[in-house]
């Protein structure tokens, strides 16, 4: 059959990994472990943003030993560019849950600027949940513009271009099991 | 079919608490298929989706909520170029319990998927109607091929035939929970697939 994709491999344009997958697993049972404690005997709703937190949620969901209910938000920025261009986003979906009075934990997979996740964290507030708390898998503390509380993080990574564990690289590469890092000299985006 | 080995009462942590919900345990009649069953099976269907596109690219579109897990699972098998796209939708009209057929979209496709190949997640297809109307409504919109995942195959409630191209496990018509699968929005997070027997189910709230 002719070869109707023309993809490159990731090992061409990938710089090295950043997070391998023993580790990554390792330290996301960690994290289910701590939030099993800290919430034992509590209501718990996990809020996942759409798409790339859902490999991190799901793996995270096996770990937390506690009963807990899970939910997603899907957001745009306004205007072009990224979403964390000025931090107003857009609803795309709304929560199906109305979380007043109730734990909420909001799962992410990575915070840079932290534009996007105040403007979220603040939409969150007016609806009075009970508490409302961030789980990061990565931290690229060094980007950040604005002081978003995290509560709990995997790694504090550098100011690098990641991919992998459900970040994508050009809508590519999510399903990969560890998090690596692009050599953008090397990536040719189709 | 597998029995729950562990039969030795839990002193639940929510047991003496406000917010009552039930220890799984009181209401689970039998795992199905046990995490290391389901994680064999999720593995050997990415590698015939790998096997049969490969060449190609695909769209993986996964359905919430039900079908996160299975599709979190399932994608790291698939070897082929891929993306991901997620939708939710809910039946319209009839009780959580039952679904009439014509699906509401909260959440459409980021994708425009005309002239691709589109591989539909689904964690379990019971009367067919929810499956058979999205993939009506998606063909409408020109993929080069629509095809469909399937974990779990309520044969004995179809009413209508659908298209299912992958499927995980065929299941008796009974209540099922766990990897993925809620009831009442809980018990998503086990690793397993069980029977729940209703009667000893208590609603949380």
């Amino acid at each position: 059959m002719k070869c109707l994709v023309d993809m490159q491999p990731y090992s061409e344009f990938m710089a090295e990994i950043l997070v391998d997958a023993s580790t990554l697993q390792r330290r996301v049972a960690e994290l289910g472990d701590q939030i099993s404690r800290d919430y034992a005997g509590q209501d718990l709703l996990l809020l996942c943003i759409l798409r790339g937190g859902v490999v991190f949620l799901v793996d995270l969901m096996r770990h937390i030993t506690i009963p807990h209910a899970v939910d997603f938000m899907a957001v745009t920025s306004y205007g072009v560019g990224a979403r964390t261009s000025s931090g107003h986003v857009r609803l795309i979906l709304d929560l199906q849950t109305d979380i007043q009075g109730r734990n909420v934990l909001l799962v992410e997979d990575i915070v840079d600027s932290g534009n996007t996740l105040a403007y979220v964290l603040d939409l969150l507030q007016t609806r009075h949940p009970r508490s409302l708390k961030v789980c990061a898998l990565l931290d690229k503390k060094e980007r950040r513009q604005v002081n978003v509380p995290i509560d709990y993080c995997g790694f504090v990574i550098p100011d690098k271009f990641v991919f992998g564990y459900g970040l994508d690289l050009d809508e590519y590469y999510r399903n990969l099991p560890f998090v690596a890092v692009v050599d953008p000299a090397r990536y040719h985006p189709r | 079919m597998w029995i729950l080995p562990d039969t030795t009462p839990v002193s639940h942590p929510l047991a003496h608490h406000p917010f009552p919900l039930q220890d799984y345990r009181e209401f689970l009649d039998e795992i199905l298929f046990p995490a290391d069953v389901i994680a064999r099976r999720v593995a050997e269907l990415g590698a015939q989706i790998s096997a049969d596109f490969r060449g190609e690219e695909i769209l993986v579109v996964c359905l919430l909520k039900g079908a996160l897990t299975f599709t979190a699972n399932l994608t790291p098998h698939i070897t082929v170029p891929q993306t991901l796209d997620c939708m939710s939708l809910s039946s319209y009209g009839v009780g959580h319990y039952a679904s009439s057929g014509n699906v509401r979209v909260h959440l459409d496709l980021q994708t425009n998927i005309e002239g691709k190949n589109v591989l539909l997640v689904e964690d379990i297809v019971d009367s067919g109607r929810t499956l058979d109307h999205v993939l009506r409504m998606l063909r409408t919109r020109e993929p080069k091929s629509l095809k469909v995942c399937v974990l779990l195959d309520k044969k004995e409630r179809r009413e209508v035939p659908v298209q299912v191209d992958y499927l995980g496990f065929d299941i008796p018509d009974k209540y099922v929970f766990g990897y993925g699968i809620d009831i009442d929005e809980h018990y998503r997070h086990l690793p397993f697939i069980a029977t729940a027997d209703l009667k000893r189910y208590r609603k949380p709230g």
